[in-house]
Order: C-alpha cells, then sequence, then structure tokens
C-alpha cells in the first residue's frame, strides 16, 4: 500500500465535497437537525407534572399541604376556585380536592381524606403524581405522630452529577450519524464512479482496490468528524450537553467510520444503478438504527431482538461511544471498539475482494 | 518485429450473444494500430480485456508478454476510456495531479498542460470544460505516467471538427514520440490519417487486416473519375490511359465541363464492399 496514493484519495475527494454548497450543507445540516429533534424530544427529563388544586378549607394546613407538593420539584400546582367545574381541569392533569375542615380535623389528629381526580387515559402521568402524593402524604403523616423512619435511601449515580439526560442520548446520535453518512456516501459515491467510468480508469492505473478504499475511509473520517463537531457544537449551545471528548471516543469515531464506509462499499458491489443505491442504504441503515440501542435501552426491547443487537456493528459503536465518553469505562469502550475494529477488518477485506471494478 | 500486444483466439461472450468472436492481431511497438468499425462491432470489449478492465471468455492476451491487469503493465500503459468523466469539482491540474500520483514515475503536470494547450484552463474545474476540453484532459490523464502504449477508446466521438483536428494533431505527435496508440474509431478518415495499420471489425470478427494503402488497394475497388459538366458522370477506371480516352471523348463530343477529379477509393469503399453497407448503417 502506498500512502501517496491513499492521500491523493482523500485530498481529490475531500476538495470535491467541500466546492459543493449541497454536500457541504447537508454534512452539517443533517446532524444539527438530528440533535436539535432529539435534544428537544429528551432533554427535558426534569419536567413538571401540573396538580390543579380546589382548596375548600383554605387554612394554614391546607395552605402547607399545598407548599409541600411544590416543593417536591416534580409537581407544579395551579389552584383553581371553588365554584368552577373539575371536569374543565382533570382532562390531561390530575385535580386534587382538599376538603372543607381538612386543617382543624389534621390539628385534632382525626382522620382526613383528600379526592384526587384523575383521567384514566394519562396512565404515565397519575402513576407519578400518586406516588409523589403518597410520599407527601406519609411523609407528614410521620411528622403528625413523630416518627423518624428507620429505612431510607439516598440516590447515588454511577456518573458525574453534571450529566443531564440528553447527554445519554448524543452517543446514540453521533453513532447514528457515522453509520448514516459513511453508508450512504460510499454506496452512492461506488455507483457514481462507475456510472462515470471512473472506477474502469482506476482499473488501469496501479493504484490497488485496498488503496482507494483505505483513501475513502480516510476522507470519510474527516467529514464524520465534521458532523461530529457540529453535533457537540449545537448540543452544547442549545441544551447545555456535556460531552466528554477524550482520546478513546475520537479512537471511536475513527474506527466506527471504517466499518460503515467497509459495509457500503461492501455492499455497493450489489447496487447496479442510482435508484437502488437509496433502498439498499435504507435497508442496512433503518433496522440497524432501532436495533442497536440508540435511541432507548436495549433492555426495553423484547429478548430476542437483544440478542440480534448483539449481532450488530451499530450496537458496539453506540456502546463503545457512551462508555468512552459518559460512564468513562475505558476498559468497555476499549472491549466494545475491538469487536467494532474487526468487524471493519472483515468489511475492507470483503470490500477490497468484492468492490466491483470490472467490467462482465 | 517487436510486438507489444500479442492477441490469439480471443472470445468474448456475454450470455448466448458473441461479442467478440476469436479474434487475432498483433500490435507492433512505436505503431498507431487501429481497431475500425460499426458501433456493436466488439472494438471497446476488445481493447478494455488488453486493458485489464474485463475477463475474456476464451483466448490469450499478451501486454508486455504479461497477462492483463499485471501492476507492471498498468505503470507501463495509459488509457483514455470511452465516455469517460473525471471527478467533477477538481480543477484541471487538480485532476491531472491525481492521477500523477498514482505512478512511481510521471510527468511535470505544468509542462504536460502546455503541451497539450490546457495551461490557460488549469483553475478551470472539470465540470465546467468544454467537450473538447474534457477529452484532452482525459488525454492528458492517459499520458501523464509517459506510458509506452496508449489507449484511446473513440477518443473524437461527439467532438466538433476542429476540436477533433486538434485531439489528431496530439495523437500525431504521439507517433512522434515513438509511443505505441491503440485506437479504437468509427470514424473511417480518423483511422485512414491517424493509423499505421488498421483491423476492421465487423460483428465481432475481424474482416481485413493491413495498412490504409494496402486494405484500400486490396478492397476499395477502382480508382473513379468525376466529371463536373452539365450532369455529374462519375465513372469507374482501371489505369491512366482511360483518363486521357475519357479527356479525348470529351472534346470530340463537344461536351463542356468545369472540373475533372480522379479520385482514389477510400476506407469508407473498403468497407462498403466488405459488408455491403455503410460503417454508421445499423
Amino acid at each position: 500500500m502506498k500512502i501517496r496514493r491513499v492521500v491523493a484519495e482523500t485530498s481529490a475527494s475531500i476538495r470535491n465535497w467541500y466546492r459543493s454548497r449541497a454536500s457541504v450543507f447537508w454534512t452539517l445540516a443533517f446532524p444539527i437537525m438530528l440533535i436539535l429533534i432529539f435534544g428537544a424530544i429528551f432533554s427535558g427529563g426534569g419536567e413538571n407534572y401540573e396538580v390543579y388544586v380546589m382548596d375548600h378549607d383554605n387554612s394554614f394546613f391546607s395552605h402547607e399541604f399545598i407548599h409541600y407538593l411544590n416543593s417536591t420539584g416534580v409537581i407544579d400546582v395551579k389552584n383553581i376556585g371553588e365554584n368552577e367545574s373539575l371536569k374543565n381541569y382533570v382532562k390531561n392533569a390530575v385535580v386534587i380536592s382538599i376538603p372543607q375542615g381538612f386543617g382543624d380535623n389534621l390539628s385534632e389528629g382525626k382522620h382526613v381524606e383528600i379526592e384526587v381526580y384523575v383521567d384514566p387515559s394519562n396512565q404515565q402521568t397519575n402513576q407519578v403524581v400518586e406516588n409523589i402524593l403518597s410520599a407527601v402524604i406519609n411523609n407528614i403523616n410521620f411528622r403528625i405522630y413523630n416518627i423518624t423512619p428507620i429505612i431510607t435511601y439516598t440516590e447515588k449515580k454511577i456518573v458525574g452529577e453534571k450529566y443531564t439526560f440528553i447527554d445519554f442520548f448524543v452517543p446514540g446520535i453521533i453513532g447514528m450519524t457515522i453509520m448514516t453518512s459513511s453508508v450512504y456516501a460510499s454506496i452512492e459515491m461506488s455507483v457514481k464512479y462507475r456510472k462515470m467510468g471512473l472506477l474502469k480508469k482506476l482499473l488501469t492505473t496501479p493504484m490497488s482496490r485496498g488503496e482507494w478504499l483505505f483513501g475513502r475511509m480516510l476522507y470519510q473520517v474527516v467529514i464524520n468528524s465534521i458532523s461530529f463537531v457540529a453535533i457537540i457544537i449545537t448540543g452544547m449551545a442549545i441544551y447545555s450537553m456535556h460531552a466528554n471528548i477524550n482520546l478513546l471516543s475520537i479512537l471511536a469515531l475513527i474506527i466506527s467510520t471504517f466499518a460503515f464506509t467497509g459495509t457500503g462499499m461492501f455492499l455497493s458491489r450489489f447496487v447496479k444503478d442510482e435508484e437502488t443505491a437509496d433502498s439498499a442504504a435504507s435497508a442496512i441503515i433503518f433496522p440497524m438504527m432501532f436495533l442497536s440501542g440508540t435511541f432507548f435501552p436495549l433492555q426495553l426491547m423484547p429478548s430476542f431482538l437483544q440478542i440480534i443487537a448483539k449481532f450488530l456493528p451499530l450496537y458496539y459503536v453506540n456502546e463503545s461511544f457512551r462508555n468512552a465518553m459518559i460512564y468513562m469505562d475505558y476498559k468497555l469502550a476499549l472491549f466494545n471498539m475491538a469487536v467494532v475494529a474487526v468487524y471493519a477488518a472483515v468489511v475492507f477485506i470483503l470490500g477490497v475482494m468484492f468492490t466491483k471494478w470490472k467490467e462482465e | 518485429m517487436n510486438n507489444v500486444i500479442k492477441v490469439i483466439d480471443l472470445v468474448k461472450k456475454y450470455g448466448d450473444v458473441i461479442a467478440v468472436d476469436g479474434i487475432s492481431f498483433s500490435v507492433r511497438k512505436g505503431e498507431i494500430f487501429s481497431l475500425l468499425g460499426p458501433n456493436g462491432a466488439g472494438k471497446t470489449t476488445t481493447i478494455e480485456i488488453i486493458e485489464g478492465i474485463r475477463d475474456a471468455t476464451s483466448g490469450e492476451v499478451r501486454i508486455f508478454g504479461m497477462k492483463p491487469g499485471d501492476v507492471k503493465v498498468r505503470e507501463k500503459m495509459g488509457v483514455l476510456p470511452q465516455e469517460f468523466s473525471s471527478i467533477e469539482r477538481l480543477t484541471v491540474m487538480e485532476t491531472i495531479c491525481y492521477f500523477a500520483s498514482m505512478y512511481d514515475e510521471h510527468k511535470d503536470c505544468d509542462e504536460l498542460l502546455k503541451m497539450l494547450g490546457l495551461y490557460e484552463k488549469r483553475n478551470e474545474l472539470y465540470k465546467n470544460l468544454s467537450g473538447g476540453m474534457k477529452r484532452r484532459t482525459g488525454i492528458a490523464i492517459a499520458i501523464v505516467n509517459n506510458p509506452e502504449i496508449i489507449f484511446l477508446d473513440e477518443p473524437t466521438t461527439g467532438l466538433d471538427p476542429a476540436a477533433r483536428k486538434s485531439l489528431w494533431d496530439i495523437i500525431e505527435y504521439m507517433k512522434e514520440e515513438k509511443k505505441t496508440v491503440i485506437l479504437t474509431t468509427h470514424y473511417m478518415e480518423e483511422a485512414e490519417k491517424l493509423a499505421d495499420r488498421i483491423a476492421i471489425m465487423n460483428d465481432g470478427k475481424i474482416i481485413a487486416e493491413g495498412t490504409p494503402d494496402e486494405l484500400i488497394d486490396k478492397y476499395g475497388g477502382k480508382k473513379k473519375i468525376i466529371i463536373d459538366a452539365k450532369e455529374k458522370i462519375v465513372r469507374e477506371i482501371s489505369d491512366e490511359k482511360e483518363i486521357v480516352e475519357i479527356i479525348n471523348k470529351l472534346k470530340v463530343e463537344g461536351i463542356e465541363y468545369k472540373f475533372i477529379e480522379i479520385k482514389r477509393p477510400s476506407m469508407d469503399d473498403v468497407f462498403i464492399n466488405l459488408t455491403g453497407r455503410k460503417i454508421n448503417e445499423n
């Protein structure tokens, strides 16, 4: 392998890329769009639940109770007038009615009961609000009877406090961007070069398929690095995302680019024209995107799908980035990268063997 | 005679279709050898098998005594494929340097651009070039490694007469440089003007081979005398005496004429006589 030829291929491809406004635009727009969409969906991890309270008692104790609810940080209490119809509020929210005499009964140690109105179609919200409500009521009961709970717990996080919900999705978004960009670009480019007669021409020069493929892989590393930076900058600027960019995450970027560029090259062997190029790329990309734990943890999927995921390279790519950038488990990151590297080596060899330069 | 290419009983089949039907020929060092024939005759298939782009179904091909596609062969040959386009958004200079970097030894890019009249266009993107300039860049790429053998597959197809003429000049320059050129074409006058030897292909077979003069003498038929009188008179003639006889007859009969032209048979006549049709008729 002559580095001179590899560099020539990489630099020609980069020049051809940056002179196309559309190519530059999509290299930046696609990952930015992804991070904006997924950021908007997942960055609201601390979202509050609206709870309407109809306070028929209006006493010191009822005010204290409402204050307790508000101080949980999860429930956003809004007062409604006594004469208003509960039905107007119960849709999509939980309504609590504090009966008259709540304060008096409480101070006398008598049993009091508050009423909770829920919309059964809103199961998830109901469950969260009811759990919090029950915790608040327990807490008040303990205080009244001056009981100190024997069993308590403290939540410890396995990663630093600074990480937010969105940070956990970023590795998946990076993995997905690398896969999509590399697979599409290499299939489309192979088909286009074949149509232009350029592959034929290359076949008559001393450039080997290995040198060419390696040159293309390096070019894709440059493109994916630009997308990577676009994701990180957008995420940081808009969602105050935290990213731990270290040597391992850069290594993961390079290895995964090699893996997916090789995949695209190998697949292009079976694609005859530009029309089928997109379909072939999509057929690989979409199942892998959903089955590899990109958007949600694998544990949420049926067990047979979890087994399938373990055979998909994107799963190991996502795990590499997650362990390198979030969990800081470098051993596990390296293990996952090693799996991706083995896969990359296999597709590189297959790509060299099967990339179709020769005509029938 | 130093043969640099040897083709023996070459056959190429696509399913039931026979594209190349058992052809044999040799190309000598330093000559321009043309494969001449209509579209679909099997010229491109033949040339691409020699270049190593396609595999033969059977037969033997040797180039510098080696198999087609050998890396040593690739260092020493230059190819302009048919309907070739280069990378769209590279300049002419970058395109030539890109291909130059593939070879262990290559010409100076600046000099090559000047030689081919591309220097003024060196910073122009490939996609913005005219058809003629694209083809010229293609030729620059084909000779960037200073090759011993140059394959030009239909290099002037689709070009206007001026662009075609200027490419002919480049091909003639290659001959002066003592390069071996294998040229496929379906233009009779191109083969006749440029080639030292021509192999005429039709339906996958070589139906005649020789220098243009040999082919014309053998298959072109008789010379013609064309008299531009009131009506155009065309007569075939066997020897010089007949010309004198015809002129005398015109005098005797008092037929006035503007001019008399003696026309030697051309490659067109050779092809018509060999196949019974013109080259561009399907």
